[in-house]
C-alpha cells in the first residue's frame, strides 16, 4: 500500500472516531439532569424567564430532534452557540485555541529539550549515578502536581526573586500587538512589535516550563529504553568493531533507531498538552482553551462542550496519523498497513 | 565528555537546592535537598507562601491605572440588558449612567442621577422623571428622553436574563413614554413603594444606552444585543476599550464624563485571575492594586503585611438551609424548630468562615431598610431532642441534605451532618453541581438544601418576596411553604407609599418566618477586599454595583 492509500484510509477511519465521539458527547451531554438555563440564569429566574429561554435555545425539543439539528448544523461547519458567551462556538475556539497552542508548543519544545537529552545521558550512564539523578528528575516532574509546581515556581521566582513575571500572557502596561493569529509571539512579530515579544515570551517561560517538565517524564524514560536497547543490538557491536567513535555510534547509529519509540510518545503527549493545560492555565491566568472548556463545563454550556472535545479529538487523531507517517521517515523498514 | 556528563546533574542540583532552601519552612534549617522535594506526592500541600516583613513597596504599577485582579468567570454580557452577575453589573456600572443611583454607604436613600428629579402620583403608578440637560454620551451625543424611553423599553423587549429584575411592574413598552424631550413618563402595572421601584432603578438593568450608537449596530433585531456585549454605549466614567474573555477587562477614562469632566484614573484593568493563591501574590507583590477573591485564611496572612488594607463590608448575601415542607417530618414546626437549635451557627461563621460571614438568621440582611438584628436560635441539643420527642420523633430520622460541592458550602454541610447527628436526626450529604441542585430545586424536588440568596438591587422587597411568597415560585415555593399570611404581607410591604409603615412591616413579616418560616439562615456573608494603601476612595459595598471607580485614585502618601 502505498503512502497516499494509506492517509485516505486513516482519514476515513478518523471520521468515524469523530463522529462517535460527537455522538457520545451529544448524548451525554443532554442526558445528565442538568439544566444550562438555570445555570446562567441563576437561582432567583422565574420559572416562566427560564422556559422562555429555553424555548428560544430550542432546548424544549426531544432531545433525537435536538440531534439532527445539530448534526445538520455540523455538516455546515457550525458548530451552534454557546450559551455562556453568546458567540458561534467555532469563533470561540479560535479565539482562545491559539493560547493554547502557544503554551502547548512551547512546553513540548521545554519537554523534548530535557527529556532527549536526559534521556541519552541515562542510557550511556546506565546503573551510574547520572542514570539516577536524571531518574528523580524524571519521577519528580511525574509526581509533582501541575499546580503545586506552578504556585512554588511563582511564589519563588516571581513573589520572592522577581526573575520571572507573575500570571497572565502579558504585563499590564506593554501593549499588545493586533492579533492576527492569536499566537502572541507571532503577532508581535508580524508588528515588529519587541518589547511586546520579548515580554510574551518571558510570560511564556514558567508555564511551559511547568507542563513541559510534566511531560518530559515520559519522554526521558521512553528514551532511556529504547537507546539501551538499541545499542544492545549486533549492528551497534559492528559499528564499534569498525571502529568508528563511540558520538559517531550513539549519534549516527543508534540514536536514529532509538527515537522512534520516542516520536510516538512525543506525537501523544501533545494531543495530552492541548487537553492537559487546564491546571496550567488556571495557575498562570492563561486565557486558553483549557480554561474555555472548564468555563463551559461548570455552567453545562453543551455546544460549547461539544465543540471543545471535537476540536482535542481531531488534533489527538492528526497527532497520531503524523507520528504513523514520521515513523517512516525514521525507518523505512516500516510498511503502512 | 565527563565535564558535560556532570554539568546537568550540577545544574539539577543546585536548581534543586534553591527550591528547597525558598519553600523550607523558617528555622528548620537549609538542609532540604532534592531528595525531600521528591517526596512530594499524593495529596499536594496548600501552598501558603509566608509573608516576611518587607518595607513598604512604592507603587509598581502605573499611578493613572488601576489593576484588579478578580475571578471574572462568571461575565456573560456586558450589555445591560443581559448583565446580571457580580463581574458584568460591576464592569457595567462603570460605563453608564441610570436615572437614579445610590452613593456609598447610603443604600437606602437614592440620589439624582440621569434625572435632576421627578414625581409621582399619590397612588405610586404614574412616575415623571426631568432628565437633566447637558449630559453627553462618550459618543458625543446628548443625551435625551428618547434614549431613556428607548433603553428602558429595550429591557422588556428583549426579555432577557435582567427582566426579572423589573418584571414584576413592567411588562409592555407602552408603559415608558416621551413627554418632551427631557421629560419621560413610566406608568407602572401596579403600585409599588417608591423606595423599592426606586431602588431596582439604580441596577444596571436600567442604565441609559445611547440609543443612536446602539441601533447603528443592530442586526437581526437584536437592538445592538450582540454588539453591546463587549462594546459600550454610555454616558458613565469610562468606555469599555476591550474585553478578552478569561483574560481582562480594560476601561478608558470617558473625556466627554458630564459629572466631573473625567474620572481621575486614565485606565481600569480587571484581570481575571481565578485562583486566589495568585491573586495573592499579585497583591503582596504589587502587581495588582485590588483583590477580591482571597480565602479567610489568605486575608489573615496578609493583613499584617505593612503596604496593604483590608476592605470589609457584609454582603447582601446570605447562606441559609431551605426545609421542603412538602417533605415528611419537616411539615411539623417542631421539627423544622429542632433543626434550627442543632446547628452550631457561631462554629461555622467562626471556624469555617473565619471572619468572612456574621451571624444573621434573619431574611433581610444586614444593611437595608427593615433589617431585623433578632439571632433567637443557638446551639441547645437538650432542647431539640425534647422538641424532636414532642413531634413524634423521640429517636430522630433519616434526610438529606443536597449542596454545591464547592467552598466553604461541603465544610458547612458536613458540620450541619455532625451537628443534626448529636441530635438523632441522620443527615445524608448529597452534591450536585450548583446547575443540577437549581434544577432539582425549582422543581421542589429537594428535601434540605443548603443555599445562598442574593438580593438583586439595595431593597428589602428582593429577599421578602423571595422568602416570604410562594405565589413568585421562588424560595417560599421551592421548599412547599404556602404561608398566605407571610406571602399577603410581603405583598403589601412591597406596595407600602411611607417609608416607616413599610419598614415595620418587613419587620413583622421577618418575625414570622423566623418563627414559622422552613428555614435555618445561618450567616450573612463579609466581603473581604485587599487593597494596596494608595488606592483612595474605594469604598465598602455590600452588593459590588454600587461602587463608582470615577471618584478611586492611587495616592501614595497621605
Amino acid at each position: 500500500m502505498d503512502l497516499r492509500t494509506y492517509v485516505m484510509r486513516r482519514l476515513i477511519l478518523m471520521a468515524f472516531v469523530l463522529f462517535g465521539i460527537v455522538v457520545i458527547t451529544f448524548f451525554v451531554s443532554h442526558v445528565i439532569p442538568a439544566d444550562p438555563i438555570g445555570a446562567i440564569l441563576g437561582p432567583q429566574a422565574s420559572p416562566e424567564l427560564v422556559e422562555k429561554i429555553r424555548r428560544e435555545w430550542g432546548f424544549d425539543k426531544p432531545v433525537h430532534e435536538q440531534f439532527i439539528d445539530y448534526l445538520i448544523k455540523l455538516s455546515k461547519g457550525d458548530l451552534g452557540k454557546s450559551i455562556r458567551t453568546n458567540k458561534p462556538v467555532m469563533e470561540d475556539l479560535l479565539y482562545f485555541f491559539p493560547a493554547t497552542i502557544e503554551l502547548a508548543t512551547s512546553a513540548m519544545v521545554v519537554a523534548v529539550a530535557i527529556g532527549i537529552p536526559l534521556g541519552i545521558v541515562s542510557a550511556i550512564k546506565k546503573d551510574r549515578w547520572p542514570d539516577h539523578v536524571s531518574r528523580i528528575f524524571a519521577l519528580m516532574g511525574v509526581s509533582m502536581p501541575v499546580f503545586w509546581l506552578g504556585l512554588i515556581l511563582l511564589f519563588v521566582l516571581y513573589y520572592k526573586l522577581g526573575l520571572f513575571p507573575g500570571p497572565g500572557r502579558l504585563d499590564p502596561g506593554v501593549p499588545e500587538p493586533p492579533r492576527v493569529t492569536g499566537l502572541l509571539l507571532l503577532d508581535s512579530l508580524l508588528a515588529g512589535n519587541f518589547e511586546a515579544l520579548s515580554n510574551a515570551l518571558w510570560h511564556l517561560a514558567l508555564p511551559s516550563f511547568v507542563l513541559g517538565y510534566y511531560a518530559s517524564a515520559s519522554i526521558t524514560r521512553i528514551t532511556r529504553a529504547a537507546l539501551l536497547e538499541v545499542l544492545n543490538q549486533d549492528f551497534i557491536k559492528a559499528a564499534r568493531s569498525k571502529g568508528l567513535t563511540e558520538r559517531v555510534v550513539l549519534f549516527r547509529h543508534a540514536l536514529r533507531n532509538a527515537l522512534i519509540p520516542t516520536t510516538t510518545v512525543i506525537g501523544m503527549t501533545y494531543g495530552s498538552l492541548l487537553e492537559g493545560a487546564v491546571l496550567t492555565e488556571t495557575i498562570f491566568a492563561w486565557p486558553g482553551l483549557g480554561r474555555y472548556s472548564t468555563g463551559a463545563f461548570l455552567s453545562v454550556d453543551f455546544l460549547a462542550v461539544m465543540g471543545a472535545t471535537l476540536l482535542i479529538a481531531l488534533i489527538y487523531s492528526l497527532a497520531n496519523l503524523i507520528v504513523d507517517i514520521l515513523y517512516a521517515f525514521l525507518d523505512p523498514r516500516i510498511r503502512y498497513a | 565528555m565527563t565535564a558535560r556528563d556532570l554539568a546537568l546533574p550540577l545544574i539539577l542540583l543546585i536548581v534543586g537546592l534553591a527550591i528547597g532552601y525558598f519553600i523550607a519552612p523558617p528555622g528548620k534549617g537549609v538542609t532540604t535537598t532534592v531528595t525531600t522535594t521528591v517526596t512530594v506526592t499524593g495529596a499536594p500541600p496548600a501552598v501558603t507562601p509566608t509573608v516576611t516583613t518587607t518595607p513598604a513597596p512604592e507603587m509598581r504599577t502605573p499611578a493613572d491605572t488601576l489593576i484588579i485582579a478578580m475571578d471574572t468567570s462568571d461575565a456573560v454580557s456586558l450589555d445591560p440588558a443581559r448583565a446580571y452577575e457580580f463581574t458584568s453589573c460591576f464592569v457595567t456600572n462603570q460605563l453608564y449612567d441610570k436615572l437614579v443611583d445610590f452613593e456609598l454607604p447610603d443604600l437606602i436613600n437614592v440620589k439624582p442621577e440621569v434625572a435632576e428629579r421627578w414625581e409621582y402620583s399619590p397612588d405610586g403608578l404614574v412616575w415623571t422623571f426631568y432628565i437633566r440637560k447637558g449630559i453627553k454620551f462618550a459618543s458625543g451625543n446628548p443625551l435625551t428622553a428618547d434614549d431613556v424611553v428607548y433603553s428602558l423599553q429595550r429591557v422588556i423587549k428583549l426579555k432577557q436574563t435582567a427582566y426579572s429584575v423589573i418584571e414584576p411592574f413592567l411588562k409592555s413598552p407602552e408603559q415608558i413614554e416621551k413627554v418632551d424631550d427631557y421629560t419621560v413618563r413610566i406608568r407602572l402595572n401596579k403600585t409599588v413603594a417608591p423606595s423599592f421601584f426606586l431602588s431596582v432603578l439604580t441596577f444596571t438593568t436600567s442604565s441609559i444606552v445611547d440609543s443612536k450608537v446602539v441601533e447603528a449596530h443592530a442586526k437581526n433585531g437584536d437592538m445592538g444585543s450582540e454588539w453591546l456585549t463587549d462594546h459600550s454605549a454610555g454616558s458613565g466614567p469610562f468606555v469599555l476599550e476591550r474585553w478578552d474573555r478569561e483574560s481582562q477587562f480594560v476601561l478608558r477614562a470617558n473625556p466627554n464624563y458630564w459629572k466631573t469632566g473625567q474620572p481621575i484614573l486614565k485606565t481600569v484593568i480587571i484581570k481575571h485571575v481565578p485562583e486566589p493563591t495568585d491573586q495573592l501574590l499579585l497583591i503582596q507583590k504589587g502587581d495588582a492594586d485590588v483583590v477580591i477573591d482571597l480565602t479567610a485564611d489568605q486575608v489573615k496572612q496578609v493583613e499584617k503585611q505593612p503596604g496593604v488594607k483590608v476592605v470589609r463590608v457584609e454582603r447582601f448575601q446570605n447562606r441559609y438551609i431551605g426545609m421542603n415542607v412538602a417533605v415528611k417530618p419537616l411539615d411539623k414546626e417542631e421539627v423544622r424548630d429542632a433543626i434550627r437549635y442543632c446547628i452550631d451557627y457561631d462554629s461555622i461563621v467562626n471556624d469555617i468562615l473565619k471572619g468572612a460571614a456574621i451571624k444573621w438568621q434573619t431574611v433581610v440582611p444586614k444593611g437595608l431598610l427593615g433589617a431585623n438584628p433578632k439571632t433567637p436560635y443557638y446551639r441547645n441539643v437538650t432542647l431539640a431532642k425534647q422538641l424532636l420527642a414532642k413531634a413524634g420523633y423521640p429517636d430522630g430520622f433519616e434526610i438529606e441534605l443536597t449542596t454545591a460541592p464547592t467552598y466553604p458550602a461541603i465544610d458547612i454541610a458536613t458540620k450541619i451532618q455532625a451537628d443534626l447527628a448529636e441530635c438523632g436526626i441522620r443527615v445524608k450529604i448529597n452534591q450536585m453541581t450548583a446547575s443540577m441542585m437549581y434544577e432539582k430545586y425549582r422543581k421542589q424536588g429537594l428535601q434540605l438544601v443548603l443555599a445562598q440568596w442574593g438580593s438583586d438591587y439595595p431593597d428589602p422587597d428582593s429577599n421578602a418576596m423571595a422568602f416570604a411568597n410562594y405565589r413568585i415560585r421562588q424560595l417560599a415555593w421551592r421548599n412547599s411553604w404556602y404561608d398566605d399570611y407571610a406571602a399577603d404581607l410581603a405583598e403589601k410591604a412591597s406596595a407600602e407609599m411611607d417609608l416607616k409603615r413599610r419598614e415595620e412591616m418587613y419587620l413583622t413579616l421577618t418575625d414570622y418566618i423566623l418563627d414559622h418560616g422552613p428555614y435555618a439562615m445561618l450567616y450573612q456573608e463579609v466581603a473581604q477586599q485587599v487593597i494596596r494603601d494608595y488606592v483612595k476612595n474605594w469604598l465598602p459595598d455590600p452588593t459590588f454595583f454600587v461602587l463608582d471607580l470615577s471618584k478611586v485614585s492611587k495616592v501614595v502618601g497621605s
